[in-house]
């Protein structure tokens, strides 16, 4: 038999068919244990957001209503941010997938004697913690004039993820074989043609990853919004969001519905994005080994 | 040490159409070697991994040792098992791998060691055992994995293709010695291998599988000499036996472009359709017989083989290396009347 | 563009100019990236690096005219008892919320999850994706959801508690740390969880099979085999969810900004403190820098240790 014929006879048959019933109930307990522990906060968030009198306690309401989404936008001018974030991320996502493209295919195919430097120097800037640049990129921001612009944003955003998306870019080009572009320039077809006809479609994976990828750190990140914009109408929903959530407390009771509202339009795109092509976000988000 | 017996036994995997195998029923002799022989996913692997208690059977019954065997464990059939992937634990350096099957069984420390190094040494890997599978190449992590199934003193062997991964010299070389070993330990060995070479090279007798059903079982000259049908005619053999379409008349058999051959005179079978197999051997070139016209010759050093055409039909002959007619030219074929094989046309079973 | 630039491939180490001229066009297509990088990662370290020789200032004259003062910040940085306090707490941060908790749960998720796969009950893939669920989100969400959760009077935490006749506890007040671990437990377990499952499914299924017929039970099969088989990833997975954890900021700002009276206070916190609400840009890019150097230490043995493995 072939290996593949082989591996086909494997995966019909389960590995280990017989579970005692004791072992079913066990395992059974532990899942509804951290299912619980898990969906809690999502179950209170959505409780809260059709909730007008949202407390900080799990319940669906007793009449649910729209009047907190009504309100983000008559109160608080989501509207704006929802806009500017929109703008901001598709923004960010053209020009990482464009310049991901050229970097990953010019990384993959040129010729120096110390090219796996690059990629490790690459990798490297990956592990910078954002944290640890707010101050500095608040300080450059302010000299170069970056702050409250939307090219300050984009550019920004657009450079978290750079040097993952790079390296993984890399890989996918690495992966299509130089004969075909070889043969096409043969064909007469400039560098930049072979690019984009031929290598581009085989990197279709690596460029949806890129493009989720880049929509959504750029859509969810927070840290560097909070410390290039201060003016409301460059506000984004990352910023709206955590301004509404700072200002509460204190004195007045915590509004929970309108900010779960807040919420729940900040999560939806990450959501669609991640329902769509789960398992390449997955893998995306893994292997940059940075979270949302 | 033990016979080996399956008896009606059906597999049908789920998500498969046809059963993978198909009221398969054997007996194997106490220290026989048996290989199950097959073209790709024929269910000879499915037949071996029921005897291992990796499978279980829908139907019938497997029994080693006169005992049935169907629902119990692996662990509790006392039988080894070579994997095509040999399957040697990676994280264990080979002398662990060697000795993991019987720390499993409680041995004491002193008697794994002593036997870890005897079979060590007679498979001649003993400097091999500090290494990590990673660090052996292919020839060395089949002969790491055979050690761990002989190491074992199991009733039965069992090997799932263990040669295919080798390169073609160390496979010839490594049946050899397993054949020789299987001698020495006499231990009931299945052997499972889609190459008749191996096969007809290995065996005490041959099962031959097609589409999960047995199609015949025999020594090597008995399916090689005597095949039991047209699939067995053409599996066995290299190159393979040559079939011809004929009809009947009277005590001849009339072949494509009227050539007559002599049919075996005591048998009835007057009103079928019938295939004539010979094997290339079985015809002679020379100047008298059936006129055919030579297309090709492959000269293979200590033989030749010759590509003829009787009329549409092309036919393979095996000649003396000398034999050197030149392409275009014009041959005469001799048929010896022993060798000529006749086969139902509709059926494809052989008349004997 | 020509296809005369296209002669890529041929000997080396004819010479830099050679190099280049052979290779002009994927420099060019290098340029985009590089600038970008160069800017926002390189850019501000260095920028870091530079004010933390000085006495820049957020607002007044010492923000327009930033004065020199040698290593005067990473004096008082190594003499300062709150910058050691915070060393302190992010160490209990990184080991109670990394080491600990999403290593620990995380590995035992991915062993029961993919156990219950091959055993075939359908309420793994629920609870991969409830896991899974978890880490997606923003961050800020992931902040915003444990206020609630921790709410003193009407969080579900304390109610459930209360309903083992336990409780209330005063999360923030009492323990603050364990409020944020836990929290950070709860969105960071499934990256620990992914390469764990992703681990065991490469363990090849052959590798069982021998060992079954070897004559190991399913317990023997789990200690003589999973286990050693995912054992070289564990310190490259430590390594990689320490420092992701070593670098938390937002989590911990929104549910107690640090407090209360610093018990929270990490590393990340501290610098953005010291810069934007002490106003002391230069102490602040010079806690920023040693922050740096700390993951970059973390980063260079990260990349040799996977260098190993490839």
């Amino acid at each position: 038999m072939t290996a593949a014929a082989r591996s086909m006879v494997r995966t019909n048959a389960p590995r280990r068919p017989r579970a005692h019933p004791l072992e079913w109930l066990l395992i059974h307990l532990a899942f509804v244990a951290v299912s619980a522990f898990f969906l809690a906060p999502f179950l209170w968030l959505f409780g809260a957001a059709f909730d007008e009198n949202a407390t900080a306690y799990i319940h669906w309401p007793s009449a649910p209503t729209f009047n907190n989404f009504i309100r983000i936008f008559t109160e608080h001018d989501f509207g704006i941010a929802l806009g500017n974030s929109v703008f901001v991320s598709v923004a960010t996502m053209l020009l990482v997938v464009v310049t991901v493209s050229f970097a990953g295919y010019s990384l993959s195919r040129i010729e120096l004697r110390r090219k796996d430097w690059i990629t490790y120097a690459v990798l490297l800037l990956q592990t910078m913690p954002l944290s640890a640049t707010m101050v500095p990129i608040y300080g450059l921001a302010r000299q170069l004039g970056l702050r409250n612009s939307y090219l300050g944003l984009i550019l920004i955003h657009a450079t978290i993820e750079l040097p993952f998306l790079v390296w993984l870019m890399k890989g996918f080009f690495d992966s299509v074989p130089r004969q075909l572009e070889e043969a096409s320039w043969l064909d007469g077809r400039t560098k930049l043609r072979a690019l984009i006809e031929i290598v581009l479609p085989l990197a279709r994976p690596g460029l949806g990853i890129a493009a989720g990828l880049s929509f959504l750190s750029a859509w969810a990140e927070v840290l560097m919004v909070i410390i290039l914009v201060d003016q409301q109408s460059m506000k984004t929903v990352p910023l709206a969001f955590y301004e509404a959530m700072r200002n509460q407390g204190g004195y007045t009771e915590v509004q929970y519905g309108v900010i779960a509202a807040m919420a729940i339009l900040y999560l939806i795109p990450v959501m669609a994005v991640f329902i769509g092509a789960r398992r390449l976000m997955v893998r995306g988000l893994m292997s940059s080994t940075r979270g949302l | 040490m033990a016979r080996v017996e399956y008896e009606d036994v059906w597999k049908q995997f789920a998500a498969q159409g046809a059963p993978a195998v198909r009221g398969l029923s054997l007996d194997i002799a106490d220290g026989e070697l048996l290989v199950l022989l097959g073209p790709s996913g024929c269910g000879k692997t499915t037949a071996l991994r029921m005897l291992a208690g990796l499978e279980e059977p829908d139907r019938g019954d497997i029994r080693i040792a006169g005992t049935s065997v169907v629902g119990r464990e692996p662990k509790d059939r006392d039988v080894a098992l070579v994997f095509q992937s040999y399957a040697l634990y990676p994280h264990l350096s080979a002398r662990e791998n060697i000795r993991y099957p019987l720390k499993l069984r409680k041995m004491s420390r002193a008697e794994q060691d002593k036997r870890v190094d005897h079979v060590a040494d007679m498979l001649g890997i003993a400097h091999l055992l500090p290494r990590r599978p990673a660090q052996l190449s292919g020839g060395e992590q089949q002969r790491v994995a055979l050690a761990r199934a002989i190491v074992r003193e199991p009733r039965v062997f069992l090997m799932d293709e263990p040669l295919s991964n080798l390169d073609a010299k160390l496979r010839v070389h490594t049946r050899t010695e397993l054949k020789t070993l299987q001698r020495q330990l006499e231990t009931t060995m299945v052997f499972v291998t889609h190459d008749q070479a191996e096969a007809m090279s290995l065996a005490n007798r041959i099962a031959i599988l097609s589409a999960g059903e047995l199609q015949q079982i025999g020594t090597p000259d008995d399916v090689y000499d005597h095949p039991a049908n047209l699939f067995v005619a053409e599996f066995i053999g290299s190159p393979p036996m040559n079939l011809l379409e004929v009809t009947r008349d009277g005590d001849t058999l009339v072949a494509a472009d009227g050539w007559r051959l002599p049919a075996p005179l005591t048998r009835d079978h007057s009103a079928r359709e019938l295939t004539v197999g010979l094997r290339p051997e079985a015809i002679a070139i020379g100047t008298a017989g059936q006129a055919a016209e030579v297309v090709a010759v492959e000269p293979l050093g200590s033989e030749v083989i010759v590509d003829v055409r009787v009329g549409e039909k092309a036919l393979k002959v095996r000649a003396a290396p000398a034999v050197r007619p030149q392409p275009g030219s014009t041959v005469h074929l001799a048929v010896e009347p022993g060798a000529i094989r006749l086969f139902d046309r509709s059926s494809g079973s052989a008349f004997h | 563009m020509t296809v005369a630039g296209a002669g890529a491939i041929g000997p080396r180490s004819i010479g830099l100019g050679r190099t280049f001229k052979r290779n002009r066009l994927y420099f060019a297509g290098l340029t985009p990236a590089a600038l970008l990088l160069a800017l926002f990662f390189v850019g501000p370290a260095l920028w870091a690096l530079g004010s933390s020789f000085t006495n820049r200032a957020l607002v007044g004259i010492d923000a327009a005219n930033p004065r020199f003062v040698g290593l005067d910040n990473y004096t008082r940085l190594f003499g300062d008892p709150d910058f050691a306090r915070v060393i302190v707490n992010s160490i209990v941060f990184v080991v109670g919320s990394a080491i600990i908790g999403q290593f620990i749960l995380g590995l035992g998720l991915a062993l029961l999850i993919d156990h219950a796969q091959h055993r075939g009950f359908r309420a793994a893939n629920f609870v991969y994706a409830a896991v899974l669920l978890a880490w997606v989100d923003p961050t800020l969400i992931a902040g915003f959801l444990w206020v609630a959760m921790f709410d003193f009077y009407y969080g579900s935490l304390n109610v459930a508690l209360g309903l083992f006749g336990l409780g209330p506890v005063n999360w923030f007040g009492q323990a603050p740390m364990l409020a944020v671990i836990i929290a950070n437990v709860w969105r960071g377990t499934a990256f620990t969880m992914l390469i764990f499952l992703g681990a065991l499914r490469t363990v090849p299924g052959d590798v069982y099979e021998a060992a079954r017929v070897d004559g190991a039970n399913a317990w023997r099969r789990f200690w003589d085999h999973t286990l050693p088989m995912l054992r070289p990833i564990v310190a490259l997975t430590l390594l990689s969810i320490t420092m992701s954890t070593f670098g938390t900021f937002i989590v911990i700002q929104v549910l107690t900004n640090g407090g209360p009276s610093f018990q929270t206070e990490v590393i990340a916190l501290y610098a953005y403190h010291e810069a934007f609400q002490a106003h002391e840009v230069g102490y602040g890019s010079t806690i920023a820098v040693a922050m740096l150097a700390l993951n970059l230490s973390f980063a260079v043995f990260y990349l040799r240790w996977s260098r190993a493995r490839a």
